[in-house]
C-alpha cells in the first residue's frame, strides 16, 4: 500500500494516496473532479482546462487537477463560484462550435460532454455568429468514423496512438476553432487496438463502424465479462439487451479496466470477437444431421455410453475450470480417458508484445491444472482403440496437421457438444447444443496465471444447457459450480486457498502454477 | 279430465314457463335502456330488422343469436366437467321451478270446479319457494368451484356465505308475514290482501308489516345476487365470480337464471306485500259482480292511454336521427299498431257487453284483468331493481355481513315480537 | 397567499344517514328524475349520434400517429430513439440505419408502432426532437381485422397526412 497524505475538500477531511493527482486520488475517495483530456493511462496532457481546481492559500491558487499531486494538507476547493464560473465558462466554449448532434449521435448517454452540460451548465448559448463547419463521418480506418465538428480536442486519441500502440497515425492539424484530429493523406488507422479510440474519445467523435447506430447505449445491460479471443484473457464488459419480441443479443464488447491483464484497452478482434457469441449458433440437438428434442438427444447419448467400452472425451482450453473439472469427473465416472488436445486454436506468430497472444484458446493454463493431457501421442493413442468419441466444445484438429485425427474419427461414433455449427460437428453422430461462455457463469486463468471468474452476461429467450448442467444430466457427479469448487480446492493444490467468492473483479494471480 | 281442465292446465303450465323467459328479454330491455335513460345516455337502440328497432328490444334477439352461436369453450384445466355443466342449468332450473307457486289470478270457479291460476297448484306455496331459491345458490357455488379458477372460487364463496347470510332475515320476516296471514298458500295470502283495513285502506302486506316488507326486500336483493349485493360477480375485483370461465349458451343461462330470479322474487314481493293481482278496492267478488260496467271503463281508459302513448311515440321515435325519413316511417307504424291493438282489445270487449256478459265470461275477463294487473305490478318492481341498481354502489363484504348479520337480523326478530304481540292481542 | 381554507362536513354520520334507507331513497329520487325527464323527452339525452354525427376533434387530440416529412418530402425522423425510449407501453419499435442524402446523419430502416399496445399518452411526441412524430392525423377510430392490421410501418407512418392545417397547429 502506498502512502497516504490528508487533505482537505470543499472543507472536509479526506485520505488519499500520496503522489497520485488529485483526479485520480480522490476519484479513489468517490469524488469526481470533471476532466475530458486526463486518461490514467495517457497522462496528464492539460489542455483542457476544465479539471481546474482552487487550492486555498495555494501558489498559484487555481491549477490543473490532472496536473496536481495530491499533498499534505491541501486544502482543495471544488464548489467555489469562481470554479464553478470556470466550468461553465469551459463548457460554452467547447459547445461553441459543437454541433449537439445528440439524437444522432451515438454517444449520447454516455457522453462526458453531455453529462457536464447537464451537472454544470444548463445555459443557453449566446452565440449569434455562424458555426464553424468541420467534415463529419470520416472514415479514419480501422472500423473508426470520426465527426470533427463534435470534438473536443482533448487529444486522447492522438496521445493513445502515439504512446501505447505507437503507430501514431493521428495528429491535431490547424489552430484555434480550425484545430481538428485527422489522419495523414492515405495512412488511415492501422493497428490493432484501433478501436480503442472510440471507447476513449470522451465524446461521440470517434464512433465505431461496428457498433454505429446499431442500439441506443441506454439500453444496453452491462455485465463484466471475460474475453474468449486469446489466452490474454482481458477483461470486458458485455454490452447485451433483448429488443422487445427478439432475442437477446450482444452488441459491443468493451474493454474493463484490470491492472493484473489488460490495462484500460483491449484489441480489436476482441472486441469485435462478440459477433461470434450471435451468429451461426446452434440451437437443436441434430441425431445424424435432423433435429430432435433435447430429451431425445439425451436418451441417444445416454444409450451410447452404456454401449461404449472406450469412451474417449476431448475437451477444449475454451472450456471454464469448472466444466473442465466437471468433465474430469464425468470421465472418471464413465471410465472414459480425456485429452485437452487442441493444436487448432494455436496460430503461430500472431501474437505480439502488448495483448494479443498466438493462443487463441481462453483456459488453456487450466488443463494443466487439473491434471488433464493435453500431448497428441495419447489422443491418437487413445483415438486408436476408442469406441466413442465426445467432444466438448471442441474443434481439435486442425485440417492440414491433424488430418490424420480426422480421419481417424471418421470410424467412431461421435458425440459433439458444441457451441456453433461447423461442418466438423454436423456430421458427428449426435450433436447436443451447449452455451457459449456469454451464457452462463465460470472461472477462467489466462496465460500469466490470473484467476478470472466472470457471471452469465446474456439469457436468451430458449436457453441451452451449460456444459457443467449436460454432463450432470449424463450422469456426471458435478452438480454445480459449488460442487466443483468444492471437489476443486481439495484436489488441485493450486486452488486450495482460493475462495471462489472472494476473486475480485479484476481477478486474482495463482501462485504456485 | 275435462277439455276445459286440460286446457286451463296447458294455459298455466304456459304462463308458468314463457312469462318468466320472455320476461327475461323485456327486462335486459328495461335495464339497459333505463340504464342509459338514468345515465342521460340512450342505450341500445340501433339494432334493427328492415329499420324497425322496437325501442331497442331487437338488441336483446341480437345478443341471444349471439350467444347461441358463439363457441361453447370448456376450458381445459376444468377437471369436473359434469359439475361444471350442471352449475348453470341449476341456476336456471331453480328460478324457473320458483315461479310456478306463484298465483297470477284468483282461483277461477267454473261451474263445480275451482282453478288454481299458477303453474302447479301447490299448497306449499311460499315454503316452495324457500326451498327451491335457497337450491339455486348450489348453482353458484357449484360454478365457481368447477372452474377452478380463483375468482371463479371467490364469487362462488361469496355467493355461498352471502345466501347463508340473508336466509335468515329473509325467512324471519316470512315469519312474521305469515303469522299475520296465517297461511303459507299464496292463492289464500292474496285473497287475505284483497280485504280493507279500516274499510279504506287495502290490506296490502306492505301495510301491515312495513319492517317485514323492507327486510324481506333487501334480502331478496341479496338473494338474487343483485346490486348492491352483486358481490359474487364483483366484476370491478373478481372479475366476473363465479361465471368468469362460462361463455356462450352457459353464460346466458346464468344470464337468464339471475334475470328470471329477479322476476319471481319480484312476483313474489308483489304477491306477498302489494296485494298480488289484486286491483285495490276490488276485491275479485267486486269485480265479477260488476263485470259490465268494468268493461266499459276499460273501453274508455284504453283508448285514452293508447293517445298518451301514441303521441310519446311519435315525439321521442324520430329522435335525431341519421335517417329521419326512415324513422318517420317506423313511428306512423308503431302508432298504427297501437291503434289497431286497441280497435281489437275494444271489439272483443263490446262483442263481450252486447253479447256474452254473465256468468262464466265474467269471471274469464276478471282473470285476464287480475294477470294483467299482477304483470304490470310485477314489472313495476323489476323496474325498482334496475332502478336501485343504477342508483346504489356495492357493498363491501364486511359491510354486506354486517348489514345482514348486525342490522336486519335483529330487527326481523324484533318485527316477530312485535307481530307476535300484536295478533295475539287482537286474537 | 393565503391559502383558501375550505371547511369540508363530513357526511354519513348522523342517526338518520346511519340508516342508509333514506339515503338510499334520496339517491332514487335523484336517478329517477333523470329517467323521467329522458323518458319524456329523449332529445334530454347528452348523446352524439356516432357515426352519422362525427366528434369534432380539435387539434389538441391525440389521434394516430404520423411521421411528419421536411418541406423537401424527405423523412424528418432521425431514429434518435427518444420516442421508444419515453413510450411507456414500449409499443415503437425503431432500427436505424445510415442516412446517405445529406439531410442527416441517421434514420430509421424500420419503424413500427403496435397501436395494439399504445394507451394514446402522446410521451413520445413530446420526446420528439424533430417534431417528426405527431398524433395530429385526426384519426380516432382505429380498427382492423388481425393483430398485423394494427401495427404501423414506416410507409404507412409516412404517408398518412395531418388532419390540421398549419396555422391549426400553431394555435396550440
Ligand atoms: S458528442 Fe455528446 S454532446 Fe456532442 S452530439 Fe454527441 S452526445 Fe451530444
Ligand atoms: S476525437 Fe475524441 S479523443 Fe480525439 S481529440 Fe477529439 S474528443 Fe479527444
Ligand atoms: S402515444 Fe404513448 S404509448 Fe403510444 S406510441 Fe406514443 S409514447 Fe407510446
Ligand atoms: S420520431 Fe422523433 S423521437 Fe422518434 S426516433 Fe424519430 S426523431 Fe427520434
Ligand atoms: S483533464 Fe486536466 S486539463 Fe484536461
Amino acid at each position: 500500500m502506498s502512502e497516504k497524505v490528508t487533505l482537505s475538500v470543499n472543507g472536509h477531511e479526506v485520505r488519499v494516496a500520496a503522489g497520485a493527482n488529485l483526479i485520480d486520488a480522490l476519484e479513489a475517495v468517490g469524488i469526481d473532479i470533471p476532466h475530458f483530456c486526463y486518461h490514467p493511462a495517457l497522462g496528464a496532457d492539460g489542455n483542457c482546462r476544465m479539471c481546474l481546481v482552487e487550492i486555498e492559500d495555494g501558489r498559484p491558487p487555481i491549477v490543473p487537477a490532472c496536473k496536481t499531486p495530491a499533498a499534505e494538507g491541501m486544502k482543495v476547493v471544488l464548489e467555489s463560484e469562481k470554479i464553478k464560473k470556470i466550468q461553465r465558462d469551459i463548457l460554452e466554449m467547447e459547445l461553441i462550435n459543437h454541433p449537439v448532434d445528440c439524437p444522432v449521435c451515438d454517444q449520447a448517454g454516455e457522453c462526458t460532454l453531455q453529462d457536464y452540460y447537464m451537472k454544470f451548465d444548463l445555459g443557453d448559448s449566446r452565440m449569434d455568429v455562424a458555426q464553424v463547419k468541420k467534415d463529419k463521418r470520416l472514415d479514419f480506418g480501422g472500423g473508426v468514423v470520426h465527426d470533427q465538428e463534435r470534438c473536443v480536442l482533448c487529444g486522447r486519441c492522438v496521445r493513445f496512438t502515439r504512446q501505447i500502440t505507437k503507430t501514431g497515425e493521428l495528429g491535431i492539424v490547424n489552430r484555434a476553432d480550425q484545430a481538428r484530429v485527422a489522419i495523414f493523406p492515405g495512412k488511415p488507422l492501422n493497428n490493432r487496438y484501433a478501436l480503442n479510440v472510440v471507447e476513449l474519445c470522451p465524446v461521440g467523435a470517434m464512433t465505431s463502424r461496428d457498433f454505429r447506430f446499431k442500439q441506443r447505449v441506454w439500453f444496453l445491460k452491462k455485465t463484466p465479462g471475460v474475453c474468449h479471443g486469446c489466452a490474454t484473457g482481458c477483461s470486458i464488459t458485455i454490452d447485451h439487451h433483448r429488443e422487445k419480441y427478439k432475442d437477446a443479443r450482444i452488441y459491443r464488447y468493451r474493454a474493463r479496466h484490470n491492472p493484473l491483464i489488460n490495462g484500460y484497452f483491449i484489441c480489436d478482434d476482441g472486441r469485435l470477437s462478440y459477433h461470434l457469441e450471435n451468429e451461426n449458433r446452434l440451437e437443436t440437438p441434430l441425431v445424424k444431421g435432423v433435429p430432435v428434442t433435447p430429451t431425445e438427444a439425451l436418451d441417444a447419448v445416454r444409450t451410447h455410453l452404456g454401449q461404449a467400452k472406450y469412451p474417449l472425451v476431448v475437451v477444449s482450453p475454451d472450456c471454464s475450470l469448472e466444466q473442465l473439472y466437471a468433465a474430469q469427473m464425468f470421465c472418471l465416472e464413465h471410465g472414459a480417458k480425456v485429452s485437452g488436445y487442441s493444436a487448432a486454436a494455436i496460430v503461430a506468430g500472431d501474437g505480439d508484445d502488448y495483448l494479443i497472444k498466438d493462443d487463441k484458446a481462453a483456459n488453456r493454463p487450466s488443463l494443466n491444472l487439473l491434471g488433464i493431457d493435453t500431448s497428441r501421442e495419447y489422443l491418437r493413442e487413445a483415438l486408436g482403440h476408442a469406441d466413442l468419441v465426445i467432444t466438448l466444445n471442441n474443434d481439435p484438429f486442425t485440417d492440414g496437421a491433424d488430418a490424420d485425427l480426422s480421419e481417424m474419427m471418421k470410424g467412431i461414433t461421435t458425440i459433439a457438444c458444441a457451441t456453433h455449427h461447423c461442418e466438423f460437428f454436423d456430421n458427428a453422430d449426435i450433436v447436443l447444443p451447449i452455451a457459449s461462455y456469454s451464457e452462463y457463469a465460470g472461472s477462467v486463468i489466462n496465460s500469466d496465471g490470473v484467476l478470472q471468474r466472470f457471471g452469465r452476461a446474456v439469457v436468451k429467450n430458449r436457453p441451452v444447457p451449460e456444459l457443467l448442467e449436460l454432463l450432470h444430466a449424463l450422469g456426471g457427479p458435478v452438480a454445480d459450480m459449488g460442487a466443483a469448487w468444492a471437489g476443486m480446492r481439495t484436489a488441485v493444490a493450486p486452488l486450495g486457498a482460493v475462495d471462489p467468492d472472494k476473486i475480485g473483479e479484476h481477478g486474482m494471480r495463482l501462485e504456485g502454477l | 279430465m275435462s277439455g276445459t281442465e286440460i286446457f286451463i292446465t296447458i294455459i298455466r303450465v304456459g304462463f308458468g314457463v314463457f312469462v318468466p323467459l320472455s320476461a327475461v328479454a323485456v327486462m335486459v330491455w328495461m335495464e339497459r335502456r333505463g340504464a342509459g335513460f338514468i345515465q342521460d345516455r340512450a342505450g341500445p337502440n340501433r339494432c334493427n330488422v328492415l329499420g324497425f328497432r322496437f325501442g331497442g328490444l331487437l338488441q336483446n334477439i341480437a345478443d341471444a343469436i349471439k350467444l347461441l352461436f358463439k363457441e361453447d369453450v370448456i376450458p381445459g384445466h376444468i377437471a369436473h366437467k359434469f359439475y361444471f355443466i350442471l352449475a348453470p342449468a341449476l341456476v336456471f332450473i331453480t328460478a324457473l321451478l320458483c315461479f310456478a307457486v306463484i298465483p297470477f289470478a284468483d282461483a277461477l270457479v267454473l261451474g263445480a270446479s275451482t282453478y288454481l291460476m299458477q303453474a302447479m297448484p301447490l299448497e306449499l306455496g311460499i315454503l316452495w319457494f324457500l326451498a327451491i331459491i335457497g337450491f339455486g345458490v348450489y348453482g353458484i357455488i357449484l360454478a365457481g368451484w368447477a372452474s377452478h379458477n380463483k375468482y371463479g372460487l371467490l364469487g362462488g364463496l361469496r355467493a355461498a356465505a352471502q345466501v347463508i347470510s340473508y336466509e335468515i332475515p329473509m325467512g324471519l320476516a316470512l315469519v312474521s308475514l305469515l303469522a299475520v296471514y296465517g297461511t303459507v298458500n299464496l292463492t289464500e295470502v292474496t285473497q287475505f290482501q284483497g280485504r280493507l283495513l279500516f274499510g279504506v285502506i287495502p290490506m296490502w302486506g306492505v301495510v301491515l308489516q312495513p319492517l317485514g316488507f323492507i327486510i324481506f326486500v333487501i334480502a331478496a336483493f341479496a338473494e338474487t345476487n343483485r346490486t348492491p349485493f352483486d358481490l359474487a360477480e364483483g366484476e370491478s375485483e373478481i372479475v366476473a365470480g363465479f361465471h368468469v370461465e362460462y361463455s356462450s349458451m352457459k353464460f346466458a343461462l346464468f344470464f337468464m337464471g339471475e334475470y328470471i330470479a329477479m322476476f319471481v322474487s319480484s312476483a313474489l314481493i308483489v304477491t306477498l306485500f302489494f296485494g298480488g293481482y289484486q286491483i285495490p278496492w276490488l276485491n275479485t267478488q267486486t269485480l265479477v259482480a260488476h263485470a259490465r260496467p268494468v268493461a266499459v271503463a276499460l273501453m274508455l281508459i284504453l283508448p285514452a292511454a293508447a293517445y298518451v302513448f301514441a303521441r310519446w311515440i311519435g315525439f321521442n321515435n324520430p329522435g335525431p336521427a341519421p335517417n329521419p325519413a326512415q324513422r318517420v316511417r317506423e313511428t306512423k307504424v308503431y302508432i298504427a299498431v297501437v291503434w289497431s291493438l286497441v280497435a281489437l282489445i275494444e271489439v272483443i270487449l263490446l262483442g263481450y257487453i252486447v253479447a256474452g256478459a254473465g256468468g262464466a265470461a265474467d269471471r274469464i275477463l276478471v282473470v285476464w284483468l287480475q294477470t294483467a294487473v299482477f304483470l304490470l305490478k310485477t314489472f313495476f318492481v323489476c323496474f325498482v331493481y334496475v332502478w336501485v341498481r343504477w342508483t346504489l354502489p356495492r357493498f363491501r363484504y364486511d359491510q354486506l355481513q354486517k348489514l345482514g348479520w348486525e342490522k336486519l337480523l335483529p330487527l326481523a326478530l324484533f318485527n316477530i315480537f312485535i307481530t307476535g304481540a300484536v295478533v295475539v292481542a287482537l286474537g | 397567499m393565503a391559502a383558501r381554507v375550505k371547511q369540508i362536513k363530513r357526511r354519513g354520520r348522523t342517526f338518520l344517514e346511519q340508516l342508509y334507507l333514506i339515503e338510499v331513497i334520496k339517491g332514487m329520487g335523484v336517478t329517477i328524475t333523470h329517467f323521467l325527464r329522458n323518458l319524456r323527452d329523449n332529445r334530454n339525452l347528452y348523446v352524439r349520434d356516432y357515426p352519422e354525427v362525427k366528434p369534432e376533434i380539435t387539434s389538441r387530440w391525440r389521434g394516430r400517429h404520423r411521421l411528419t416529412l421536411h418541406p423537401d418530402g424527405t423523412v424528418k425522423c432521425v431514429a434518435c430513439f427518444m420516442c421508444q425510449t419515453n413510450c411507456p407501453s414500449e409499443c415503437i419499435m425503431i432500427e436505424a440505419t445510415e442516412r446517405l442524402d445529406g439531410v442527416a446523419e441517421k434514420m430509421p430502416a424500420r419503424f413500427t408502432i403496435d397501436l395494439l399496445e399504445c394507451i394514446y399518452c402522446g410521451y413520445c411526441v413530446e420526446a420528439c426532437p424533430m417534431d417528426a412524430i405527431r398524433m395530429d392525423t385526426g384519426i380516432f377510430s382505429v380498427t382492423g381485422t388481425s393483430r398485423e392490421d394494427m401495427v404501423l410501418e414506416l410507409e404507412d407512418l409516412l404517408a398518412t397526412p395531418g388532419g390540421f392545417a398549419e396555422h391549426e397547429q400553431e394555435d396550440r
